[in-house]
């Protein structure tokens, strides 16, 4: 067996970890933090206008509602962190990692998953409390809906790998998912 | 997958359906909360390991049929609209596509 193909998961006919698996989400964090720390730019007073082709200064009243403004920074700061957090944890680790480091990949699923929810709810609450639409928050929406999708395989893979390793007699469900070598090497996988 | 495609349409009509057919009150609000929750379960059912999340969308299908009588809707065309949106939602939600893949078991073996 070559090395690439031992890091198919069982039963499984394709590596979730690859790189071709992992490089299109990341490149998708990488739209949506900079269309993020843009916006923000804007709710930072950085910059005096937003680009709204479409829905005339719905962006600007999307953008300065007492929502986007609820928490000590302003929301589009936040989304921008949380597509970092996204492009970060999807690049660490070699394309073994939903089992050498399950750790890595279980933050990358729960960071895609939340953002993609927090998404959604400001999507809903612009037209339902602000009777207006905002362009590129619209935009990152989407980008953080689809970036869940193609996330969730690798995220399959790890739990089903500490399953395994949860069911395994001889073998530390806690040290398997922080990656402990001498652990994960008991589990002859 | 043309199933889900045509789900996430629908979640973008009821979206954008109070603005184009100028309805407000409670059936806008309606589209404007359901739609983009139909759309983003249809999007990530287009992916085969999340492929059953289609299947959220059954409950936002059933409660587009139900919701122009409970939050009683006074615009005819936003009543036609959303019940005709539900049967469809249902339609394609209910669509199986073959899986491609093993996916190891799928979510299910987590639970055994």
């Amino acid at each position: 067996m070559t090395e690439a193909s031992s890091y198919i998961p069982p039963g499984w006919e394709y590596n979730p970890a690859a790189w071709s698996q992992r490089i299109p989400i990341v490149l998708l964090a990488l739209v949506g933090f900079a269309i993020a720390t843009y916006l923000s730019l804007y709710q930072l007073d950085v910059i005096d206008q937003v680009w709204e082709p479409f829905f005339g200064d719905g962006s600007e009243t999307i953008l300065n509602s007492k929502i986007s403004h609820i928490l000590p920074v302003p929301d589009a700061a936040l989304g921008a962190f949380g597509y970092l957090v996204d492009a970060v944890t999807g690049v660490i680790g070699r394309t073994n990692r939903w089992k050498r480091m399950p750790w890595i990949v279980i933050i990358f699923g729960l960071a895609v998953g939340p953002l993609g929810f927090v998404s959604l709810m400001l999507v809903v609450f612009q037209p339902v409390l602000f009777s207006a639409w905002c362009t590129l928050c619209l935009g990152s929406a989407v980008i953080s809906v689809l970036m869940i999708g193609p996330a969730m395989d690798e995220m399959l893979a790890s739990l089903q790998f500490l399953k395994r390793a949860k069911d395994h007699e001889k073998v530390s469900t806690w040290k398997v998912f922080w990656g402990i070598d001498s652990e994960i090497d008991k589990m002859n996988e | 997958m043309w199933a889900r495609i045509l789900n996430i349409m629908i979640g973008i009509w009821l979206m954008a359906a109070p603005g184009i057919l100028s309805y407000e009150t409670a059936a806008a609000h309606n589209g404007h909360i359901v739609g983009p929750v139909i759309a983003t379960f249809a999007t990530i059912a287009c992916w085969d390991a999340t492929r059953n999340v289609r299947l959220w969308n059954y409950p936002l299908g059933g409660w587009l049929l139900l919701a122009p009588w409970i939050l009683s809707y006074d615009y005819s065309l936003a009543i036609v609209s959303d019940m005709l949106c539900g049967v469809l939602v249902l339609v394609f939600a209910s669509v199986q596509r073959k899986s491609t893949g093993k996916y190891g078991g799928g979510w299910r073996v987590l639970w055994k």
